[in-house]
């Protein structure tokens, strides 16, 4: 890999130990996915922020990391944590759990990270531009700003993102080059046009090609249906960029006309909704996969408002970030009679596990997950059949 | 012996193998705080960890830290292909790290190696390296397997390809031919297939075995004195009878 003087005196040592870490770690991945060299970037998006994802050999290298000094170059977000902040004792959480995840918070807070702990930065504190380099971790939000913004990012791991913030570059492979950005199928979509439909075709499509850079045609997402498609794709395949035609701000530079077709219909979706749907009778609801924004929690609270929670026994839990609970504080009122408005934190990396055993969602991203992170039996149903299950 | 492997983690170390054959992932593969591996009996702490790739969970970057922090790590680390989880964790918890080695199937538990992963290199120490070629001669979906001598240097009273070492000056494939001819009296056309080399132990001695498939034509074969005997064998047989190592994974590649 060509480095120049200046990465070569930071791995040298020369600006220090944190820093060279860091550019280790750059370079080593660098030299895995065969970079030529490395490039600047404008933001970083960083995952591993839940103690229960990361443990206590996560929790120790973040000290670490802090002890020795290093902060972030470059505007950096952090993925949602453990549990919300304040009112995890309404998520069961034991106090032990509270106690290291607060810890990592801070941690990361030390290191000049933005403490708002989201899966959608892109509708908040971090909005990269079209062509921007970034080095975002969490699936689901590189997908987006990959696809519907037209940013450059490869599906960067928790430390890979943290070292590159730390020196504001990263190796440059992969998804930052224009020739991977090349779809590599078409997919032509029957859909009815719900989030939901959105979330059901990531899912189906997820399972149909895995990975590789699918070119949509016939729909038209706007941000809230992107964000499933984005978030389903990544949990149910590895996808991490797609265009859309006549939406999508790349999807124009490609001609497509030789490429394979895959038709994705009612029976695909179908198929997704079965894989997705292990139960019909649940304990909790948990909505917010990828969190909510401010037009779902509008929704939400129009549907709700003249309604009453009847059935007790079934727990509902909205996920999104701090920033748009206070901005929602009238939908947050109507919707807390149902179940808490939870900041910050999310079913998937929140230790539910223990307390629940079957959850439902409106995610496709989150019953992929549920299973294998959180050992629940899952539903995955749109957000108003959800409902239907309380009222 | 010196292996050629690709630096992914800095620094040297030296040890005793403890070797892995199926990629591994070390969340639930590997206790963070003992060093016990969960896949097989053993343990990581101090020793060269060699297994093909890593798997699984990302979080398992930070089981090496929690490793590290434990005093619990493996001396370095060797892969065949190394991935996001495990150079990440082993860059951050600072343990040497060569990939791009050959084959796991070079090293074996005990062997006592240098990792230099500054350089890339590995060194196995008391090992001999012998290349040599192994042919799948067939008709009918059958080869001929031939019976070894009881007190044959290696792998005696096996039962094996038609196999032999490649002399200097001799591409692999004109060692198959010669082999071919001197222990069968076949004289077989250009090869149907090769495999890409692969390694294997006996003891102390490391074959790279370049294996190749040739049609036998209608001739019986007339074997020399180098074995005791042959039969026409299919993958079925070949998977009851004592053979020699990869003969049963080589005959499956060619013959289905």
């Amino acid at each position: 890999m060509d480095l120049t003087r200046e990465e070569e005196s930071i791995l040298n040592g020369e600006q220090g130990e944190g820093k060279q870490k860091a550019m280790e770690l750059v370079t080593a991945l660098g030299k895995i996915y065969g970079a030529d060299s490395l490039i600047d970037i404008t933001s970083a998006h960083l995952s591993g922020a839940s103690y229960k994802t990361i443990g206590d050999g996560g929790l120790k290298y973040l000290e670490d990391l802090v002890g020795g000094g290093a902060r972030v170059s470059v505007p950096s977000t952090l993925n949602p944590v453990g549990m919300d902040r304040t009112r995890w004792r309404e998520m069961h959480i034991p106090e032990s759990f509270a106690e290291k995840q607060l810890r990592i918070i801070d941690l990361y807070g030390q290191m000049g990270i933005d403490q708002v702990c989201s899966c959608t930065p892109y509708v908040g504190p971090n909005v990269p531009s079209m062509g921007d380099h970034v080095a975002w971790a969490e699936s689901s939000a590189l997908s987006f700003v990959n696809s519907y913004i037209g940013a450059r990012t490869n599906r960067e791991g928790g430390p890979g993102a943290l070292a590159a913030a730390i020196l504001g570059k990263t190796a440059n492979y992969g998804l930052h080059l224009d020739e991977k950005r090349r779809p590599t199928v078409v997919i032509d979509a029957d859909i009815d046009g719900s989030v939901f439909s959105y979330s059901l075709l990531g899912q189906a499509v997820g399972m149909a090609i895995g990975n590789g850079v699918p070119y949509f045609r016939n729909i038209s997402p706007e941000v809230e249906e992107a964000k499933a498609l984005s978030a389903a794709m990544a949990a149910s395949g590895s996808i991490a960029l797609y265009h859309v035609e006549g939406v999508t701000p790349e999807a124009g530079n490609f001609d497509v006309s030789e490429l394979e077709v895959i038709h994705i219909g009612k029976k695909e979706l179908e198929n997704a909704y079965a894989k997705l749907n292990k139960t019909d009778d649940v304990q909790l609801i948990a909505i917010g996969c990828p969190h909510l924004t401010e037009k779902e929690m509008h929704q939400i609270a129009a549907f709700l408002k003249d309604k009453e929670k009847r059935n007790k026994d079934i727990e509902v839990w909205f996920c999104t970030s701090t920033a748009i609970r206070e901005k929602c504080a009238e939908d947050v009122k109507i919707m807390e009679r149902f179940g808490p408005v939870l900041a910050d934190t999310c079913m998937v990396v929140a230790p539910i596990e223990g307390v629940f055993e079957r959850t439902a969602t409106n995610s496709a991203k989150a019953g992929n997950y549920l299973p294998t992170l959180c050992s629940q039996k899952a539903m995955c149903r749109d957000i108003t059949a959800l409902m239907e299950l309380v009222l | 012996m010196i292996v050629q492997g690709r630096a992914i983690s800095n620094g040297k170390a030296k040890g005793e193998v403890i070797k892995l054959n199926e990629p591994l992932s070390f969340l639930g593969g590997v206790d963070g705080s003992t060093g016990d591996l969960r896949v097989r009996d053993g343990n990581v702490a101090g020793k060269i960890l060699v297994f093909p790739r890593g798997k699984g969970s990302t979080v398992g970057s930070y089981v090496m830290y929690d490793l590290m922090v434990h005093g619990k790590e493996p001396a370095a680390v060797i892969n065949e292909s190394a991935e996001t989880i495990v150079a990440t964790g082993a860059v951050i918890s600072s343990i040497p790290m060569v990939d791009m080695v050959p084959s796991v199937n070079m090293f074996e538990d005990g062997d006592i190696v240098t990792v230099d992963a500054n350089a890339g290199t590995v060194e196995i120490e008391g090992i001999v390296f012998k290349e040599v070629v192994s042919s799948v001669v067939s008709r009918n979906g059958k080869c001929i397997l031939e019976k070894r001598h009881d007190n044959s240097r290696s792998f005696p009273g096996h039962w094996s390809l038609v196999a032999g070492k490649i002399e200097d000056g001799e591409t692999p494939v004109e060692a198959a031919h010669r082999e071919i001819l001197e222990e069968t009296s076949i004289e077989v056309g250009e090869p149907l297939g090769q495999m890409d080399p692969i390694y294997c132990r006996e003891g102390n001695t490391l074959f790279k075995v370049h294996p190749f498939h040739f049609d036998a034509g209608d001739k019986e074969p007339v074997i020399n004195d180098e074995n005791d005997g042959y039969v026409w064998a299919s993958v079925e047989d070949a998977e009851s009878m004592k053979t020699v190592t990869d003969t049963v994974l080589v005959m499956r590649h060619f013959l289905g």
